[in-house]
């Protein structure tokens, strides 16, 4: 952004941008409080939390971690441990999400063929239906496959992202012109050799939006997994988030709130780094260069 | 090295997915055949392109050119008829086999590739020896002046530039035919001049067959050996640029080769005392030598015609004659070595080239908004056309 002229301005200009900034600051301040509450929170006593609220750090966050990892122990699996059973599902997902959508994507944008239009339309329509209508056929097939209480049905389902895909179609249509793939073809480019060294570079962009989304979609999901993972052992920071709520954890809301925290952490420093492409992601598409 | 025939060629886009396909841009369909089959992009193309000539298709966007330039290339499924090169049928041969390089409008290029990897490109898909690959991106480099620009990302150059990496990438293969779509269309004037020098310059270094398409009649004529015209996915008239410009086969060509256009009077064919002679605007303009022997070799009759002749060919008269059209100019715009002048006759709209220096030794004033004059035409140029079907009489 460039700095402002230094020129007189006009005073209605100048109240309509601080009304701005004061919605924007507030907005802000909405969004951000729950977070700070929550890290606020990791450092007080259960009986603090419950009885009053506190925008100032307490002083009991060793005795909450000391009684946390004590606590963990209990229910068969520590944070650190769903957290990377999180990460082994999350990256296969994210990977296998993204290159295949953009493939699938690439099919309906640069071939032609019978049922093309068919094929769009029935993709947009999956996308409409909500994973909890699938989910008990869902089950059962995986139950038939012996494939219950493995990482796999959380990670295979992620070659088919309706949402991903459509995406991606609307990112190639405004960004590749189909000549590129004519001349690779003319070059004796061979239609995957197309695809992987040519069409998935251009798209750069948008996969690393996706990659993000689809990222943090798997990371926070807890549905699919409540429903096929059992043993506890295998459980992902969600399931481990849940069961903070059960039993042995209930009392004490300081080291559920520290717990929270601990989960949150890698999906922070993910935005912070990656904030850059999420903000572009969202317009993607939008503008043709 | 290859000489290309087509034979027959057709191509039918069916009905449902006419408008998908099309590739020219925003092309009207009005002109183009619709059948059962679907719409006719291009039929009846008979062409045989010799070893190393150079032949431009030209037309108006959607006569089918570029479908056929694909069709050649193999990006465009042919729908009938058979696509020779180096006397090998071609039809169902796919791209990379055909040995042809293609230069697109808009370039094509890779744009996460640097020049240099954009040129090497095909090379190492067909696993060139590194030090072979490295001389021909060089040499390529060379002869189009990009030398400099190798390491650098599409990008980061201009329009002229890109093009000539877009060549570059072509001319790496050293293919059998050389195939390019419009590839001057994206410049601005000024460089398109300069490229198509160019070109011209190219052709000579890298001696191939090249088919070329354009719409821009000034193109065809400056570079092609030989034109082809299209329109409405029918060949028009195949020739040297010379042979359409002085003898177009029917009204299309004649208005759609040389610029300014062709003007069009009607008129009538009428034969006195064995003598023909054309009458049009109230001027009877007597005909010459070799358009009368034409006009009895065809053994036609008198006739409502459609009269020809180019801006350069319209003589300018101070005084009213009897073969003289009486005009009155609209816009005179001064070009530098010669003047254009928008006239009205007769209620028509005619275009006059002149030389500013004869105009300015009839009019030392020069003729401005308002001026009334006359003009004649030069009489062994005059065209003549069948209202009827548009052809030729002569």
């Amino acid at each position: 952004m460039k700095k402002r002229r230094s020129a007189p301005e006009n005073p209605v200009l100048r109240r309509q941008r601080r009304l701005r900034s004061a919605v924007m600051i507030f907005l802000c301040i909405l969004s951000l409080l729950p977070f700070y509450l929550m890290f606020i929170n990791a450092t007080r006593t259960s009986n603090d939390v419950k009885s009053s609220i506190s925008f100032l750090f307490g002083s009991h966050l060793m005795e909450n971690i000391a009684t946390f990892t004590q606590k963990q122990k209990g229910v068969g699996i520590t944070a650190w441990g769903s957290m990377g059973n999180s990460l082994l599902v999350a990256v296969p997902y994210t990977a296998l999400s993204v290159y295949f959508s953009a493939l699938t994507a690439y099919g309906l944008y640069a071939y032609n063929f019978k049922a093309k239009k068919f094929a769009w339309g029935f993709i947009l329509a999956v996308m409409m239906v909500p994973t909890q209508v699938f989910a008990v056929g869902f089950y059962k097939f995986m139950l038939h496959l012996g494939l219950i209480d493995t990482f796999l049905p959380l990670i295979l389902p992620a070659i088919t992202t309706p949402a991903v895909v459509f995406f991606m179609r609307q990112y190639l249509a405004a960004t590749l012109p189909l000549d590129i793939l004519e001349a690779a073809r003319i070059d004796g480019s061979g239609e995957f050799h197309t695809f992987n060294t040519i069409v998935l570079p251009m798209m750069k962009p948008a996969l690393a939006t996706q990659a993000i989304f689809q990222f943090v979609a798997s990371w926070n999901n807890l549905f699919l997994p409540s429903l096929i993972i059992s043993s506890s052992g295998k459980k992902t920071l969600p399931m481990f988030v849940q069961m903070l709520m059960g039993e042995s954890f209930r009392t004490d809301y300081g080291v559920v709130f520290l717990a929270l925290s601990i989960t949150i952490l890698p999906m922070f420093v993910m935005y912070f780094i990656l904030s850059r492409y999420i903000v572009e992601g969202v317009t993607l598409g939008g503008v043709k260069e | 090295m290859a000489e290309v025939i087509l034979k027959n060629i057709k191509k039918v886009y069916p009905n449902t997915e006419a408008k998908k396909h099309r590739k020219d841009g925003g092309e009207k369909l009005a002109d183009l055949q619709i059948t059962d089959e679907g719409v006719l992009a291009v039929q009846d193309f008979n062409l045989e392109i010799a070893d190393k000539e150079f032949v431009v298709l030209v037309g108006p966007s959607g006569c089918g050119k570029s479908t056929t330039l694909r069709m050649v290339a193999g990006l465009e499924e042919i729908s009938g008829g058979e696509l020779y090169m180096g006397g090998r049928l071609m039809n169902d041969v796919a791209p990379k086999d055909r040995d042809i390089a293609m230069v697109f409008q808009n370039y094509a290029l890779y744009p996460h590739m640097t020049v240099y990897e954009n040129m090497a490109f095909s090379l190492k898909l067909k696993k060139t020896p590194k030090d072979e690959m490295d001389r021909k991106v060089r040499e390529a480099a060379e002869i189009l002046d990009i030398t400099q620009y190798l390491d650098r990302k599409p990008k980061a150059l201009s329009g002229g530039q890109r093009q000539r990496v877009a060549i570059g990438r072509a001319i790496v293969r050293n293919p059998q035919v050389f195939l390019m779509d419009e590839p001057l269309s994206n410049l601005d004037a000024k460089l398109r001049n300069q490229m198509r020098a160019e070109l011209i310059k190219l052709r000579t270094r890298i001696n191939t067959t090249f088919l070329y398409v354009t719409h821009d009649q000034t193109e065809a004529m400056t570079l092609g050996d030989r034109i082809v015209i299209m329109k409405g996915g029918v060949i028009q008239q195949i020739g040297t640029p010379q042979e359409v410009f002085d003898h177009p086969i029917n009204l299309f060509v004649a208005g759609f080769i040389g610029s300014p256009q062709m003007n069009f009077f009607d008129g009538k064919l009428i034969q006195t005392n064995g003598v023909w002679q054309a009458e049009t605007a109230g001027a009877v303009i007597p005909l010459g030598q070799k358009t009368q022997a034409a006009l009895n070799a065809a053994g036609v009759a008198p006739m409502a015609v459609s009269i020809g002749i180019r801006p350069e060919h319209i003589q300018l008269e101070t005084q009213a004659g009897a073969h003289t059209v009486a005009a009155q100019v609209d816009v005179s715009e001064m070009m530098g070595s010669e003047i254009h002048l928008h006239v009205s006759a007769e209620g028509k709209d005619v275009v006059v080239r002149v030389p500013t220096l004869e105009l300015s030794e009839k009019w030392p004033n020069g003729l401005h908004r308002g001026d009334s004059f006359y003009f004649s035409f030069r009489h062994d140029l005059v065209h003549l056309f069948d209202t009827q079907n548009e052809e030729t009489l002569l």
